[in-house]
């Protein structure tokens, strides 16, 4: 008896029958497809159609006056690229963009990496509330803010009158083409370091103690720790991190938009600037362009990132 | 679903890119239809009946309620339904109503930058005999006028004239300069009776900037735009007035670090400016920035803008009003239009808000005869021309305003930024074909 009803037992569950298999197989990608239903079609509907009709825009003359007659338009091919590479000001707002990431990214890792290892180690009582305080310019409003370092960054600023009161003489900061991309950047880096300090203080509380208490037993002191331990182990943050941060940065519009508009002299516009200015001047084929022309590089940027951090971790 | 391999994304990518692009490349533009205006049909006395959509940027149509209802009275049938949008926002909003369809009846437009509008698949002709076009400040009729067809009627209007501190000018002995060479020793007179900078000047650096540049230019005797319709912004009268804007901050008498557009008032009444090219607007504003009802009285007169090698010829601007070729009522339309624009209405306007009539003859109404720091900007209105009707205007004066940022502050010769100015407005055109 034994032997008729077992391998029956045993056969039944782990090996249905093929239409069984298909069937279930189907449901499950039907479920599957019913709970990504939604995201995909807002993705669809709102990325990407848009991407691809800006892209179809890009290669076309189309212009504000064009809006009623969409598909009456002249197809100019890649006139629009080629137009944006001759406008030495898109050339600037490229290398002004490229100078905002390569310095607020690091500055910004930097800050929020130390912040976070002071609240994971140094600091024990009021750990919550610095925790709130760094990470309250993320959720501030950046025009009051914007504001608020206009009138410190003025000639007789709150700043201008520290250095006064030290005996020095404060700059013009907003008006003069070398100052006013520091600020900017330190902005940038003020309203997103609370961002970085949170993920580092996260990818710090999950290394495990236990890695630390033996390093310590083999004489390892902090400083070394710091380098043979946390830092490789925290590699996957710090990619996500800057991946993150580059991709914010390369795209960065307030804080010049409304702490110097792109001034002075251009100093401080960005593509992103670039890219708004040509759309409110009804310029939609070139707007378009630059749109892509960001895409690409954040893309290009993105997957650099990737290969140079992730071979390492 | 079966997993896409990245050489069929990136087919699928460019496929999807081509489908979108070849439509348009396929249409492309039909080179016949320029714009037949078609000959309005005539606007009777008859009351205006159903629903009239009004769309206006804040500020002066904020009163609109207020001035229409004697418009509402006479014609009991009518609905004027108003929405107000914010200014910065308001053009994009228009745009995209229009190309959406659901533009509203009336809309109101700036004329120193609708030239993009004016087009008759998007704007109604003015019918003929709806007003008596030479009853408006000429510039801001022209300023609605493309191929002899006008598509706008002027509503209220302003220009720039010089607003000083005539305080600080009695103390220094001087009179308003009259020609662009008084300028700076009316300036330094103004500096030494105590003021820090004899001039606020505009520092936005930006298309307002551009107007200005453009405004000297013509001063100085230049044209922007040939008589072909081609950009004609690299002329020795172009390096005139990009000079003549320098020379203030060169020669000490303005600064490029300040004051800013919003502190230019508190700059102004406390005597770290003493002088401002400017609209007429600031005077209803300058007691308050005082703190002190009557300051503006004792402490600023107007003057007409000083004179270039050939004129003193200021811009228009304002507000216009457009009727939407989609609009449903249309003869309801131009019936409330036509209300706008008649001397009484601009006068009640004028009351309610202080926006300057269009219409020259609502000047000789006492509540606007009896304002003598106006009489400075009345003679300037008469005096005044419309930026060129050329759909890329705004971006080339923006433009402008940066090049004129460069020269102000000794980054760039001004004949290298008219040469820099003439080919960026080559290279983006007129927005024609």
């Amino acid at each position: 008896m034994t032997s008729t009803l077992l391998p029956r037992t045993r056969e039944a569950p782990a090996v249905p029958k093929a239409p069984a298999r298909k069937a279930s197989r189907a449901r499950r990608t039907a479920v599957a497809w019913l709970f990504l239903a939604p995201f995909a079609l807002v993705f669809v509907v709102f990325t990407a159609i848009p991407t691809v009709a800006a892209l179809g825009l890009s290669l076309t003359d189309i212009r504000g006056a064009d809006l009623r007659t969409p598909f009456a338009v002249d197809f100019t091919g890649i006139d629009n690229y080629l137009r944006l590479f001759q406008d030495g000001t898109f050339v600037r707002d490229i290398l002004n963009t490229a100078l905002f990431v390569a310095v607020g990214v690091p500055l910004t890792m930097v800050i929020g990496f130390a912040l976070a290892l002071a609240l994971n180690s140094g600091i024990r009582r009021l750990r919550g509330v610095l925790r709130t305080v760094f990470f309250a310019p993320v959720v501030t409003n950046v025009v009051a803010v914007a504001l608020i370092w206009q009138y410190a960054f003025h000639l007789d600023g709150t700043v201008n009158k520290l250095l006064g009161a030290v005996g020095f003489a404060g700059p013009n900061w907003l008006d003069d083409p070398h100052l006013a991309m520091p600020v900017v950047i330190l902005l940038g880096v003020w309203r997103n370091f609370g961002i970085a300090m949170v993920l580092f203080l996260a990818g710090l509380q999950a290394i495990p103690q236990d890695v630390y208490e033996a390093a310590s037993l083999d004489g390892a002191g902090r400083g070394r720790q710091l380098r043979h331990i946390t830092l490789p182990l925290l590699l996957p943050t710090t990619l996500m991190v800057s991946v993150l941060l580059t991709v914010f940065y390369l795209q960065v519009f307030d804080e010049p938009y409304l702490l110097t508009g792109g001034g002075p002299l251009g100093s401080t516009e960005s593509v992103a600037l670039y890219t708004y200015r040509q759309f409110g001047a009804g310029e939609f084929g070139m707007s378009s362009a630059a749109s892509f022309v960001m895409l690409v590089l954040v893309t290009v940027v993105s997957v650099v990132q990737f290969r140079l951090l992730r071979s390492r971790t | 679903m079966p997993n896409l391999s990245r050489r069929t994304a990136l087919r699928l990518t460019a496929g999807m890119a081509l489908g979108a692009a070849l439509p348009l490349a396929g249409c492309g533009r039909d080179t016949n239809d320029a714009a037949t205006a078609s000959s309005a049909k005539k606007v009777d006395a008859s009351p205006a009946t159903g629903t009239v959509n009004v769309w206006a940027a804040q500020g002066d149509a904020d009163v609109l309620g207020t001035v229409v209802k004697p418009f509402k009275a006479a014609n009991p049938d009518v609905v004027v339904k108003t929405t107000l949008i914010p200014n910065a926002e308001y053009y994009t909003k228009l745009q995209a109503a229009i190309a959406a369809g659901k533009g509203p009846d009336i809309a109101q437009f700036f004329p120193e930058s609708q030239a993009q509008f004016l087009d008759s698949s998007t704007l109604l002709p003015v019918p003929d005999g709806l007003v008596d076009k030479d009853s408006f400040f000429k510039s801001l009729w022209d300023a609605g006028v493309v191929d002899d067809v006008a598509y706008t009627v002027p509503w209220y209007a302003y220009t720039y004239a010089l607003v000083y501190r005539s305080d600080l000018a009695k103390k220094a002995g001087v009179q308003a300069p009259t020609a662009w060479d008084d300028m700076e020793p009316f300036l330094k007179a103004l500096q030494g009776a105590g003021a820090a900078r004899g001039l606020g000047a505009d520092i936005g650096w930006d298309i307002f900037n551009g107007q200005d540049v453009a405004m000297y230019a013509w001063q100085a005797g230049g044209s922007l735009v040939t008589s072909a319709g081609k950009w004609n912004l690299n002329t020795p009268q172009m390096v005139d007035a990009l000079n003549y804007n320098a020379s203030f901050f060169t020669s000490g008498t303005a600064d490029t670090s300040g004051p800013t557009f919003l502190d230019a008032q508190p700059y102004f009444v406390s005597g770290k400016t003493a002088g401002m090219i400017t609209g007429p607007w600031v005077l209803g504003q300058l007691d308050t920035a005082a703190k002190k009802t009557g300051w503006t009285s004792s402490h600023v007169a107007t003057a007409p803008l000083p004179a270039g090698a050939s004129s003193s010829v200021s811009f228009s601007a304002g507000g216009t009003w457009g009727v939407l070729a989609d609009s449903g009522n249309a003869d309801a339309a131009w019936k409330l239009v036509r209300y706008l624009a008649k001397p009484s209405t601009q006068v009640a306007q004028y009351k309610a808000y202080g926006s300057l009539p269009s219409v020259i003859s609502a000047w000789d109404d006492s509540a606007i005869k009896s304002q003598p720091l106006l009489a400075a900007f009345f003679t300037q209105l008469k005096n005044t021309r419309a930026f060129p009707q050329v759909g890329t205007w705004q971006q080339v004066a923006t433009r402008l305003g940066k090049e004129m940022e460069a020269v102000a502050k000794g980054k760039e010769t001004a004949a290298k930024a008219a040469a820099n100015i003439q080919a960026y407005a080559e290279s983006v055109g007129t927005g024609t074909k």
